[in-house]
């Protein structure tokens, strides 16, 4: 066991982390851990843009950006954070675009701008052209260029780093715990603050845009030391994934002129939402392709999808704008998008709930108070800025905002206190987690429980739920947490174990689903990304509320879980009936 | 004249139907090492039922949940856009998350390895240390003097097209491991960094080319380029990689860019 | 490029990786095959000359000069004014008792000389793994060449047609 002493640990480095490692390592001494190479991060998987009222295209203004936010998470965006995150916006794309960042250009020389999914002038009139955009490989540049100023800077890098285990002492950050996939020898970092941005959690879906890497591990951990988790329930189905394969192809593609077609070659979506038609929010258009199949009127032998139609659209835009997705399409489906529609479904693509922190990207205890030294940033975290449904490019938005906020307040935290005294054996639990697996008996596998895991996921807690279905969730997963106790691994060895870090991350994924679905359960109310059958209206008196979910854990260690509602934050906009 | 063709093919390839989707019997034939177990590698095989339009990472994962969990190879994003997974597939550098099985010719076994001239520490993962090192030798950022504008840097359309090729790249290690001259000299810059550093010198906000140059100037620098062109045939961006390097090669005579 | 599966070892999958193989202890020990020159942060030793570039393009230059010096030494040598058979001491005596023909012959030998060395010193470059190999074939191939140089230089400017 080795013992490193930083003042700041940031765990992840996807852009929420590179953004924040950017601001602490000019400010404290800064280590990165990561599981991956920092390039290999989803952010780059992001593909439309990032919002900012920067007006360089036609009239806009951060209030409208604000409202549009609030509107697309169906009100349960707590309003404060929102407004610092579209304010703040505007600089953090010129931060970027300072940093060098290859924009796409106006005539005029200025950052370029295109209408998204759920962004409209002056509380809904009409689409805005908001989103600044690198053709549609936005999230590669965000990524490449965190990443290349994090090589200016110096950023310490521990690549390959998995974290298992966050130290709390007395109730404040004392480090963190990983393993060396390399070597597969255990690391205790100690730091007087640690921010987390270990990003999403899609893997517990089987139809998912998400990479085989986005298995939650952050949130927990974290939820295991007894820290709440915010919305969990809420999580984000994106209308145009790849059919079956779930490989996202961009919201811009729509805004760029693409239409959605079901069988009969149908505009469906002017039944769904006429004002914003195929640019309605996501959680919209999913549940509209849904119902298209459902009711007969997909496409292909089995009816189960839709067509993203490109094809009137002028092959040198398709080729300026978008020629990643049309590369996709070409290469997993063997189509021409120029003279062929795309095959496409929702495809799980974003937890808006997470580790709840406030503006200032400190983790929550509870509904108010905090644990000094900890943050989060990032889709791991919930501010909450998308409330119920995240809007298209908010994402990268967030990582930016709240990543560089995170990065400044943990590093000014960092300079104020000194070292907490680390645990006594502070890597116990993480030697027995690994010596567990590598020593276990039993004969479950990794990849049965995963596969059952995002079966039961897919089928029972997916764009549409029922009180019945989640219970179905919630049995299936119990059941596969009980195999899960005799999962066994193949690899006993130490140098890049990649079978038993898969099994941690199962440990992970089953934490979180259960959370997920047990949230889901209880929220009698459809709001946003969360769509009950059985509870098809949205109820502001029950349910205008954050859902807290905590891990109890009981003397003969069995766990249970513990809900707990916080009060959203209402600034300006009281919530109205939701129509695109 | 193309039917029997087909007919034969899927014949010869014991063709089994799952649920309306023809799959095959391919035989993965990769090249494993781990100097836990035996100092030398190994060639192993897998047979294992695919549907010809899956790619060859869904192989290895299947063969890695359904058959060897010891296999060990590195993926993330699964689609061609986080750069983990390069490797040599029949002997040519692709993104195994790119190469599709009906691609690779599967009806012979289908040699999986790691890529070359980096340090293998298992199975199909290399130590990518030196690839980034010689990718932060060329100063891959922004560098600009002078204050800072309030708002953004202005850039033509055109001016930003001059380097839109060589943004694309997402440093899988492709094309620098695909290049004659570096398997045998790790300390030329290789492809990959000269790229990057092509993306700076040609951006009409940088002010840093001079530095840049000077570097890619250096006895490892772009001069060693042979053009073999390996490198552009290896980049799952389609990033004209040989042309970037010579572009730089013409920058450092002429001084203009 | 394909790799050549013939001649390597084929296990089956079940004798691979049992998980309880030779390896004991620090995985780092382990033996591993180092390709030869890995970058490192130490590595890096800038030269701070041109003169790779000015051999880079010395290189594309006296090609383009070999061209019509050797294709135009060819057609006197071996097409005109009977080919082959005219050639004999008289005749090289001739030729070398003009400036131009002297000149002529003496760029030649350098420019092809100097190109060709150059070029095997970047196959050296390119082959030799270990940096003492390429120190002595360097060094071997540098002598060869200023020895053929100055004596074909020596011999075009003291070339005697009486002896």
């Amino acid at each position: 066991m080795q013992i490193h002493k930083y003042d700041t640990v940031i765990v992840g480095a996807g852009g929420a982390g590179m953004r924040a490692a950017i601001e602490s390592t000019q400010r404290s001494r800064t280590a990165v851990l990561t599981k991956l190479y920092p390039t290999r991060s989803h952010t780059g998987a992001a593909q439309g843009g990032m919002c900012a009222a920067l007006a360089n295209v036609e009239e806009d203004n951060w209030e409208w950006h604000t409202f549009d936010t609030v509107k697309g998470g169906d009100y349960l965006v707590d309003q404060d954070a929102a407004e610092i995150m579209c304010k703040e916006a505007v600089d953090a794309v010129l931060d970027l675009e300072k940093m060098g960042l290859p924009f796409s250009r106006t005539e005029q020389g200025r950052i370029d701008q295109r209408r998204f999914g759920g962004h409209t002038r002056n509380h809904g009139e009409a689409a805005v052209r908001r989103s600044c955009y690198a053709a549609d490989r936005t999230g590669h540049m965000i990524l490449q260029t965190l990443f290349q100023n994090c090589v200016k800077h110096g950023v310490e890098f521990f690549n390959e780093f998995y974290v298992l285990d966050l130290l709390i002492n007395d109730g404040k950050t004392a480090g963190v715990v990983a393993y060396e996939l390399a070597t597969g020898e255990i690391h205790v970092f100690q730091a007087k603050s640690v921010v987390f941005a270990s990003g999403g959690t899609g893997k517990f879906f089987k139809v998912t845009s998400n990479a085989h890497t986005l298995t939650g591990d952050g949130q927990a951990l974290v939820y295991r030391r007894g820290l709440p988790l915010e919305d969990m329930e809420f999580f984000q189905f994106h209308p145009t994934g790849i059919w079956r394969m779930g490989i996202l192809l961009t919201e811009g593609a729509r805004g760029e002129g693409g239409i959605l077609r079901n069988k009969d070659g149908e505009r469906f979506m002017e039944r769904y939402a006429p004002v914003m038609k195929d640019l309605a929010s996501r959680d919209v258009c999913s549940r509209a392709i849904y119902t298209e199949i459902r009711e007969g009127r997909g496409c292909g032998p089995d009816g189960d999808h839709v067509y993203l139609d490109l094809t009137h659209l002028p092959p040198e835009q398709l080729d300026a704008k978008l020629p990643d997705i049309t590369e996709f399409a070409r290469t997993y489906l063997g189509i021409e998008p120029y003279t062929d529609p795309i095959p496409i479904q929702p495809t799980a693509h974003y937890a808006m709930g997470g580790i709840p922190t406030n503006v200032q990207g400190e983790v929550l205890r509870n509904n108010t108070d905090v644990v000094p030294g900890l943050y989060a940033a990032g889709e791991v975290a919930c501010v909450s800025v998308h409330g119920a449904n995240r809007l298209g490019t908010n994402s990268l938005l967030d990582i930016n905002v709240f990543g560089k906020r995170a990065g400044i307040a943990a590093a000014d935290y960092a300079q104020t206190v000194e070292h907490t005294e680390l645990p006594e054996n502070p890597a116990e639990k993480v030697v027995a987690i690994i010596e567990g697996l590598r020593d276990s008996e039993g004969t479950e596998s990794v990849a049965q429980i995963r596969k059952e895991l995002q079966e039961t996921m897919d089928t029972n807690a997916m764009v549409y739920r029922t009180g019945e279905t989640l219970k179905q969730a919630v049995a299936d997963i119990a059941g596969l947490r009980e195999r899960y106790k005799h999962v066994a691994i193949q690899d006993k060895g130490q140098r890049y174990n990649t079978d038993l870090l898969e099994a941690v991350e199962l440990g992970n994924l089953l934490d979180l689903a259960e959370v997920l679905a047990v949230s889901a359960l209880a929220r009698e109310e459809s709001r946003g990304g969360h769509y009950r059958e059985d509870f098809p209206t949205r109820d502001d008196v029950k349910f205008m509320q954050h859902t807290m979910a905590y891990q109890e854990v009981a003397a003969d260690g069995t766990t249970s879980i513990r809900l707990d509602y916080k009060p959203v934050v209402t600034t300006r906009y009281q919530p109205m009936e939701r129509k695109y | 004249m193309s039917t029997p063709t087909v007919e034969k093919h899927s014949a010869a390839l014991d063709a089994a139907e799952v649920g309306g989707v023809k799959l095959i019997t391919v035989t993965l034939r990769i090249r494993r090492f781990n100097p836990e177990e035996l100092p030398d590698p190994v060639w192993v095989d897998y047979q294992l039922e695919m549907d010809p339009k899956e790619r060859v990472l869904d192989a290895l994962n299947k063969v890695k949940w359904e058959q060897d969990g010891t296999l060990t190879y590195r993926r993330s994003c699964a689609h061609g856009i986080c750069g983990s997974d390069a490797m040599r597939i029949n002997g040519r550098n692709r993104l195994a998350c790119k190469t599709l099985i009906k691609d690779v010719n599967p009806e012979q076994p289908i040699t999986i390895e790691a890529i070359k001239g980096l340090t293998v520490l298992k199975d199909l993962i290399v130590d990518m240390d030196p690839f980034f090192q010689a990718y932060k030798d060329v100063m891959p950022f922004l560098i600009t003097s002078g204050n800072e504008p309030t708002r953004e840097r202005l850039q033509t359309a055109e001016d930003r097209e001059r380097f839109d090729d060589t943004t694309k790249c997402i440093l899988c290690a492709a094309c620098t491991s695909s290049c004659p001259v570096f398997w045998n000299d790790g300390q030329y810059f290789g492809p990959a960094a000269i790229v990057n550093a092509h993306r700076f010198i040609f951006d009409s906000r940088d002010e840093g080319a001079e530095q840049r140059l000077e570097i890619l100037n250096d006895r490892e620098g772009v001069w060693r380029c042979r053009t073999t062109f390996n490198c552009s045939e290896a980049c799952p961006r389609g990033i004209e990689v040989t042309k970037a390097i010579q572009e730089v090669k013409r920058a450092l005579v002429t001084r203009r860019f | 490029m394909a790799a050549d599966t013939n001649e390597t070892l084929v296990v089956p999958s079940v004798h691979a990786h049992t998980g309880q193989g030779l390896g004991t202890g620090n995985p780092a020990d382990a033996f591993v095959v180092e390709p030869p020159r890995a970058r490192t942060k130490k590595t890096p030793r800038r030269t701070r000359t041109n003169f790779e570039m000015l051999a880079w393009l010395f290189m594309r230059l006296s090609g383009v000069l070999l061209v019509v010096l050797i294709l135009g030494h060819l057609l006197i040598m071996l097409v005109l004014d009977g080919g082959v058979s005219k050639i004999n001491f008289a005749f090289v005596a001739g030729r070398w008792a003009s400036p131009f023909w002297q000149g002529w012959d003496l760029l030649m030998l350098w420019l092809a000389m100097l190109h060709g060395s150059n070029g095997m010193r970047t196959v050296i470059n390119d082959y030799a793994e270990k940096d003492s190999t390429r120190l002595w074939l360097k060094t071997l191939m540098g002598a060869a060449t200023v020895f053929t140089v100055l004596l074909g230089t020596l011999v075009i400017f003291t070339f005697d047609p009486n002896i």
